[in-house]
């Protein structure tokens, strides 16, 4: 039977992992890396007229926590009802929720919370009669049961419990009849072996299940591009295809996953960008806003600072830090650990090492071909944007784009008005060392000023504008321009935290701007701010989705392409072009050619990421250099302890840019203090030290 | 005030949601005094018809969400909802409904075209205009998930089907005061939203809800 003929149309569902309060993404049911909080990537999904979403907790304990304060979004309490809660808020899709379901109690709660179906696995393992109870209690239509599939080297297959980890000598045909005998309403089948593999689903696995039961089947793990969707459904039989990892790699994954599946054959719904009901940008209840902001302005005032306060000492967790670089576990960046205590950005450093030169070569051929298929034939536009910053990276990008490949790029910049003075020197230089057009964009000083003075009240943080700034206005330029390639140097958290593997090829996309550059705080949170008008922010609009759709814009990374390793690339960018590093060294690290476009990016900005977190630039480099061979990790340590505290100079040049006292500075940075980290003993501030 | 029944067995989060984004703000009860003061009244539901019915008894909101239909108080029933405004159903045993559109609720027949549960996104054609289904309505997806469908003794009851290519479906009804969707308007998105909001627009028009 082909299910194309069946009253329902086939589904295409991403798979959200959550693990301790965050998404992550999953390789092997054993490695996992932070994606980031729920909410953004639900709303995001949402919006799209997903067909339906998935949601499995796999933490290993009901602990969930988005580790910071400093996001406009947040939950109560700390548990996965919690998150439910707020998820189901953005959610107008069916939503199943699976993990550590064990009780009717369980399943009563998390539809109480906003799920519309529960998912089941070890539980119905290990008391079948389990799924019996709940199909009566709440309907077969209600129950799903994850099948967990390994397929051993003899080519036969086997049902797995506990996350994939205890074999249960149960062939998955048979467990799927008697599953479905005992009332479960749909299967939701996993491919151990082929999770996060990029390598398509088993097929045969997936028809020998939809053979035996009469239910539907839902066929999840392997899916690597949009093309092997299709498959499941025409070939497997499955009614409903599923993945997790690719939708958080590129921009507008699931429309283009759909249509993907549509053109294939498969008779899905239409494809749709957007919805009246729920914009793109979230929505804020500016009042609610106002309040919080001038909460902590009282707080500021009073000196009551949340850390300080006597019920922080719930919240406060116990910081580990990497085994093998000094990565704090509560920090900035999206981390995650391994059983052995290594952090991620330590596996793919290690994972990028391992990759051969033909692999390079590889990689490199695929870069031309992105390349030559955006090249403009008829001179009316440029074959690419380079986002440039006039640093080393920028140098190297356009080396290799314009010099080694022959490719004619316009180099964009954001100006945030915060240059070192060898910084701007070499941005400059760009357009005559290379040959090639260059386009600075410079927003209204006094709408920066404001912007820093907004945006370090209410996120703690006054580089909003430029994080958000180099992450949109190339974007931009390149949609006006009708340029559908944005190149970027490497990925910042695939690098300093293996938030991607290296196999991922992650691009640029909106939920990553907003969410990891932007904090969650979009443009529109300051309108109306000190006067601020949606005019001022126009630098700061991210372009639409139909324009992104329609131009096919992708913004690749070049360091998933080209090997990445940025002391070599400082000194070639020394040697053939000219490029200076700082000769002042800087207050907070011990590197002198990173950030020199922005004097607070290294300085007081970074500053507040030790204010909030306790740890700083220098812990990034350090982390850095001890995955590159370059230090020891006990020279780190001494490195990381005589900067990372450090007050930079820059404190005074932003304070009058602004105009601040520094006192009002010091209790506002205060204010974010984290309560996981810090705590306040008589008057001073402590936390764990790294030993 | 409009009712929205929560008799703590059903999606009531999502649904509640839903209305909150096309700008109805319902009380969520399952006292049988704010059925009474209620002008008009929302039935969800998920879950087992018979220990619904048992649940509607033991709160005594049988007759009153009887004499709500009586005095044309407007009445939408949803998914498991709707299935309750028929005379009775046949699942695991046999229930009396509430009897406000006569008809039974089936299982579903487990064909090539139709496996059971049927889960998923089915097309919806209008098969009489009115409130839910105006003239002008285009086909479009909603989502879908049971097991069993309503087969109303008067087949003008019925306000759009599901077409397995065999067999058509009730997917609405409409008679009166009296509406009910098998699909979950909550779930489906744009058109879900775009239904919800039209029968926002009809409460506010006929006088029911006014903010």
């Amino acid at each position: 039977m082909k299910s194309d003929a069946n009253i329902a149309r086939p589904r295409l569902i991403p798979c959200l992992l959550l693990k301790n309060g965050l998404i992550v993404r999953s390789h092997a049911f054993t490695t996992h890396q932070v994606i980031g909080n729920p909410m953004a990537t639900v709303r995001r999904l949402s919006n799209w007229n997903v067909d339906e979403l998935v949601l499995l907790d796999i933490s290993g304990e009901n602990y969930h926590d988005l580790r910071r304060d400093d996001f406009p979004v947040s939950y109560r309490g700390t548990g996965l009802l919690d998150v439910l809660h707020e998820v189901a808020k953005v959610s107008f899709m069916p939503l199943a929720v699976g993990g550590r379901i064990r009780t009717l109690e369980d399943i009563s709660l998390r539809l109480a919370n906003g799920a519309d179906k529960c998912i089941i696995n070890s539980e119905a393992i290990r008391n079948p009669d389990f799924i019996k109870q709940a199909a009566q209690k709440f309907g077969s239509q209600c129950i799903v049961i994850s099948i967990d599939v390994k397929r051993h080297a003899d080519g036969t297959t086997e049902v797995f419990a506990g996350d994939g980890k205890v074999p249960t000598g149960k062939a998955p045909a048979d467990w799927a009849r008697e599953v479905a005998a005992l009332g479960a309403g749909e299967i939701f089948l996993n491919s151990i072996d082929r999770d996060g593999t990029a390598t398509g689903y088993d097929i045969d696995l997936v028809k020998d299940v939809v053979a035996a039961v009469k239910i539907p089947v839902v066929a999840c793990g392997g899916v690597g591009t949009y093309a092997d969707f299709a498959p499941g459904v025409l070939d497997g039989g499955a009614a409903a295809v599923a993945a997790a990892n690719i939708f958080h790699f590129f921009e507008i994954s699931y429309p283009l996953a759909k249509k993907a599946c549509i053109d294939a054959g498969v008779r899905m719904r239409a494809v749709r960008l957007g919805t009246q009901w729920q914009k793109r940008e979230p929505t804020y209840d500016q009042a609610a806003e106002d309040k919080r902001l001038a909460d902590r302005m009282t707080q500021a005032q009073e000196r009551d600072f949340p850390a300080a306060r006597p019920e922080a000492v719930q919240r406060r967790r116990t910081i580990r830090w990497c085994t093998r670089c000094v990565y704090p576990s509560i920090g900035a960046a999206p981390m995650e650990f391994d059983d052995q205590g290594v952090c991620m950005g330590c596996r793919m450093s290690q994972m990028k090492k391992n990759i051969p030169p033909q692999e390079w070569d590889k990689r490199r051929q695929a870069l031309v071909d992105i390349l030559e298929k955006n090249r403009c034939t008829d001179g009316s536009r440029h074959d690419c944007v380079i986002a440039v910053s006039g640093g080393k990276d920028s140098y190297f990008q356009t080396h290799v784009i314009k010099n080694v490949l022959g490719f004619n790029p316009l180099l964009v910049t954001y100006d945030g008005n915060n240059w070192t003075p060898t910084g701007w020197r070499n941005l400059l230089r760009m357009s005559e060392v290379f040959g090639v057009d260059h386009i600075i964009s410079r927003p209204s000083v006094g709408v920066l000023k404001k912007l820093n003075r907004i945006a370090f009240k209410a996120m703690g943080d006054m580089n909003w504008h430029a994080h958000i700034g180099i992450n949109t206005v190339p974007v931009r330029i390149a949609a006006q321009h009708q340029i559908p390639l944005v190149i970027w140097g490497e990925h910042g958290y695939m690098d300093l935290s293996g938030q991607f593997s290296m196999n991922d090829f992650p691009e640029m996309s909106y939920r990553q701007r907003l969410e990891h550059f932007g904090r969650g705080y979009e443009w529109n949170y300051f309108v109306g701010r000190e006067g601020i008008t949606a005019a001022d922010m126009i630098a700061y609009q991210y372009p639409r989705d139909e324009d992104l759709y329609n131009l096919n814009m992708r913004g690749i990374y070049i360091g998933n392409y080209i090997y990445w390793e940025a002391n070599d690339h400082t000194q070639l960018v020394i040697d053939r072009y000219g490029f200076e590093v700082s000769n002042e060294p800087f207050d907070r690290t011990y590197r002198r050619m990173s950030n020199l476009d922005d004097m607070h990016e290294n300085g007081i900005h970074d500053y507040l990421k030790w204010i909030k977190f306790g740890y700083g630039r220098c812990t990034d480099h350090a982390c850095k250099d001890i995955r590159s061979g370059l230090m020891r990790r006990d020279q780190a340590i001494e490195l990381v302890k005589r900067y990372d505290p450090v007050k930079s100079r820059d404190l005074k040049r932003w304070l009058d840019y602004v105009g601040m006292s520094e006192a009002e500075f010091d209790a506002i940075a205060d204010t974010f203090r984290d309560p996981r980290v810090w705590r306040s003993e008589n008057g001073a501030w402590m936390k764990e030290e790294i030993a | 005030m409009i009712a929205i029944l929560d008799l703590g067995i059903s999606n009531i989060g999502s649904l509640n949601q839903a209305f909150h984004q096309v700008g109805l703000y319902g009380t969520l009860t399952n006292r049988a005094a704010d059925i009474r003061a209620a002008k008009a009244v929302i039935l969800p539901g998920v879950g087992a018809y018979g220990d619904a019915m048992a649940c509607l008894r033991d709160h005594g909101l049988i007759e009153e969400l009887r004499a709500a239909a009586a005095a044309g108080k407007p009445l939408l029933g949803i998914c498991l909802g709707m299935q309750l405004l028929a005379s009775g159903s046949t699942e695991h045993g046999d229930f009396a409904g509430l009897g406000l559109i006569p008809g039974q609720i089936e299982r579903l027949p487990e064909t090539d075209q139709v496996r059971v549960p049927n889960i998923g996104w089915c097309d919806v054609t209008r098969a009489r205009s009115g409130v839910l289904f105006p003239e002008d309505s285009e086909v479009r997806s909603f989502y879908f998930v049971h097991s069993y469908h309503f087969v109303p003794k008067d087949p003008h009851a019925i306000a759009a089907t599901i077409d397995s290519g065999s067999q058509k479906f009730v997917a609405a009804v409409e008679t009166g005061n009296i509406f009910g969707v098998q699909f979950h308007p909550e779930k489906s998105q744009d058109a879900g939203l775009d239904l919800l909001s039209r029968y926002v627009s009809f409460l506010r028009a006929s006088g029911c809800y006014e903010k």
